[in-house]
């Protein structure tokens, strides 16, 4: 299963994937002059923190909020292994917020579902990978640290 | 990132695209790809590195960081970086009048009209000094009025320029403020850039319109090319081409000015292919100033075997005659050098008609022609070239809408190159591109007049004063637009803001970085309205087509509902 990988020293924590996620996925306008002036505020789904650390979903092998979700919204694609919202059932419980280790998940500020990143299921390729000007997020094959020889 | 856009409609350019890609030569458009995506902060405006406490943004989607260390809100980031671009804007008129100044005053040429001259050279200094004197007192009455009252009458380099520059560093002030300060730069850099050109005249002399040829064709086979590239001193170009005319070495120009009396030199090519030249094999020897030059010039020419000299450096040659005779030296050794490097020079060229000023164009037939409903309007266009956009093909595709629909276009600068390439300065053609009434209006203007008038380095807005006089209307209500659809440098965004400031609306492409701000985008619009009678527009729909942003200037002429202009209908 292919992952992002964030790469700590690459990363210059220039916001470029908060900006870009915020104005492709979260917005409704999709173009960036429009998109910095909605309200309310679009939620970008990456999160810089620290100083160089751009945080998005990993998408669980054992996913802790697919496991807190009490009505199934929380839902892994059999194809792919993302974990995803399925929006039409959340309930805004926000156990899946509280339950995520690496607190990626967020209530949305506008309409009572639970946002998180998707891994842009429904475009080409993760936009936040694709705007990195240094290539701090890659997306490469998980490695499976289990198979490593001694 | 991938960027798939045609890259030009100069087919002349574009078959040396292929060339390119094999030969593995990096030209603007492989760079401006490299560079996607670029920072949306900047883009937008919502960024600031004025001191070392930054970067900051202002983040459009995050409460943590909406405003900069120092307390900028995204308002005031927004129209600083506005302020910071018109500043850099009227450098480049202020260097370009001191220049001259300076060759003037040397005594390396003797000047045609010697009282003109030193008028003018006074007139300098009391610009320098107070804002000119003698240039208050020949600008209508209206214009002296209504800056007072806003408070941007020009008041001299200290006043205009340095204490705009401290606005960028601090201080508490407000979004039209800061913009007003930015208009009075503009201001600056156009007194400076009217009394460039009427020292250059009396220096050098009155010229009237000259045929002139434009494109690659113009590079020789059999004889050595000296490029000339970007601005630097006339006198120097003169003294160049004298130079170069004993030697029969053919002198031609990207982005400079085609006429310094009594040479004129052909233009090569526009802005954006100002590296293709270096392709044809044929280039001798470049020249090149500062402004307009890509510093990519001296990696492309190192594949030709191509010596650049650069005409601006700290410790440079003072006697201008030695520089030049040593710059036409090295041409003519480059020249025999380079004997076993191919040409391939294409044999397009095209002919243009340029150099009209406000005193061989007839304002009086321009408003009989307004007032009779024959034509519809003025519009200016201006600018050079921009990589975001397809080379050519806004300013190429606006200007023919222009003309089917009885417009009267005028251009200046790079836009005239580019409007020449496509014969739209050639008489031979301007009954085919122009509808009939404007063709009528135009052959009355003289023996050889094309279809769109270029007024050089200036006198455009003094034709237009002249018009404005002569149908006894304030300029801010003739029908006339500024356009500049492929814009990029600094000095174009100076020169869209003091149209503003005069009252011609102006439609700017691409957006000025003000977008992250709504209150700064409405200065741009409502309050320019209030306070000049005219916006600048800042138009943020990407994926506009040419004609549609042609039908928006139109429209802006006619005074359609919804569109807010100053040029109302003639009667």
């Amino acid at each position: 299963m292919k992952v992002l990988i964030v790469d700590k020293n690459k990363c210059t924590g220039c916001h470029q994937c908060e900006l870009w996620c915020g104005t492709e996925i979260a917005s409704e306008s999709k173009e960036l002059y429009r998109a910095i002036h909605e309200e309310p505020h679009p939620v970008p789904r990456v999160y810089v923190e620290g100083k160089n650390f751009a945080l998005q979903c990993r998408h669980c092998e054992e996913a802790p909020c697919i496991e807190a979700c009490p009505n199934g919204t929380m839902r892994r694609d059999p194809e792919t292994g993302l974990v995803y919202v399925y929006e039409p059932t959340c309930i805004a419980c926000w156990m899946c917020v509280m339950a995520c280790p690496f607190g990626i998940i967020n209530p949305s500020p506008s309409v009572k579902v639970a946002v998180k990143c998707d891994r842009c299921r429904n475009m080409g390729f993760p936009i936040c990978a694709e705007v990195c000007p240094t290539q701090a997020l890659r997306l490469e094959d998980r490695k499976d640290y289990r198979k490593k020889a001694f | 990132m991938e960027f798939i856009q045609k890259k030009t409609v100069d087919s002349t350019v574009e078959r040396f695209l292929a060339k390119a890609a094999e030969r593995e030569v990096s030209l603007a458009w492989d760079r401006y790809e490299g560079q996607l995506p670029e920072c949306g902060f900047c883009e937008t405006g919502l960024s600031c590195r004025d001191c070392l406490q930054g970067p900051c943004i202002s983040h459009p989607f995050r409460d943590s960081n909406k405003l900069g260390v120092c307390g900028k809100d995204k308002d005031v980031l927004a129209i600083q970086t506005l302020l910071r671009l018109v500043l850099k804007g009227t450098m480049v008129y202020l260097n370009q009048l001191s220049d001259l100044v300076e060759g003037v005053q040397s005594g390396e040429v003797k000047p045609k009209n010697k009282g003109k001259t030193d008028q003018i050279l006074k007139e300098v200094q009391s610009l320098l000094s107070d804002g000119g004197i003698q240039i208050k007192k020949e600008l209508p009455k209206a214009f002296i009025r209504s800056w007072e009252e806003t408070g941007i009458l020009p008041e001299g380099v200290a006043r205009d320029l340095f204490k705009a520059s401290q606005k960028l560093e601090g201080g508490v002030t407000d979004v039209e403020e800061t913009l007003l300060w930015a208009f009075k730069s503009s201001l600056f850099g156009w007194m400076a850039s009217r009394l460039q050109r009427d020292l250059k005249r009396s220096v050098f002399g009155e010229y009237p319109p000259a045929k002139i040829e434009v494109n690659l064709g113009v590079l020789r086979k059999e004889s050595p090319n000296l490029l000339l590239y970007g601005y630097f001193s006339p006198i120097l170009k003169r003294k160049i081409a004298e130079e170069a005319k004993k030697k029969n070495i053919h002198v031609a120009g990207v982005c400079t000015d085609p006429f310094i009396p009594p040479f004129s030199f052909p233009q090569v090519t526009s802005y954006g292919s100002q590296e293709i030249p270096l392709m044809t094999g044929a280039v001798d020897l470049i020249i090149a100033g500062d402004q307009f030059v890509n510093p990519s010039l001296a990696d492309i020419a190192k594949e030709w075997e191509v010596p650049i000299v650069s005409a601006e450096i700290l410790k440079k040659e003072q006697d201008i005659d030695r520089f030049a005779r040593q710059i036409v030296e090295s041409a003519k050794k480059s020249f025999d050098f380079r004997q076993n490097i191919p040409r391939d020079i294409p044999e397009t060229k095209e002919y243009a008609v340029m150099g009209f000023s406000h005193e061989n164009v007839d304002a009086k037939k321009v408003v009989t022609a307004l007032s009779k409903g024959k034509i519809k309007g003025i519009v200016i266009l201006s600018g050079s070239n921009n990589v975001k956009y397809t080379q050519d093909q806004e300013l190429l595709t606006m200007a023919q809408e222009f003309l089917k629909n009885d417009i009267l276009c005028i251009s200046n600068g790079g836009a005239s190159v580019t409007l020449a390439k496509y014969g739209l300065l050639n008489p031979a053609w301007r009954e085919k591109n122009c509808s009939k009434p404007l063709a009528d209006l135009l052959s009355s203007l003289g023996k050889e007049i094309p279809s769109i008038l270029d007024f050089g380095e200036g006198g455009m807005l003094d034709f237009l004063l002249n018009v404005a006089k002569s149908g006894k209307k304030e300029l801010k209500d003739c029908p006339i637009v500024a356009c500049f659809p492929e814009a990029n440098r600094t000095s174009e965004v100076t020169e869209a803001m003091w149209t503003v400031a005069i009252g011609i609306p102006t439609y700017f492409w691409p957006s000025l970085p003000v977008t992250g701000s709504v209150k700064a985008m409405e200065a741009l619009t409502k309050f320019c309205f209030e306070k000049f009678g005219s916006k600048l527009n800042v138009i943020t729909e990407k994926k506009i087509d040419a004609r549609t942003k042609a039908n928006m200037v139109l429209k802006s002429l006619r005074g359609e509902e919804g569109f807010d202009m100053s040029g109302k209908p003639w009667k």
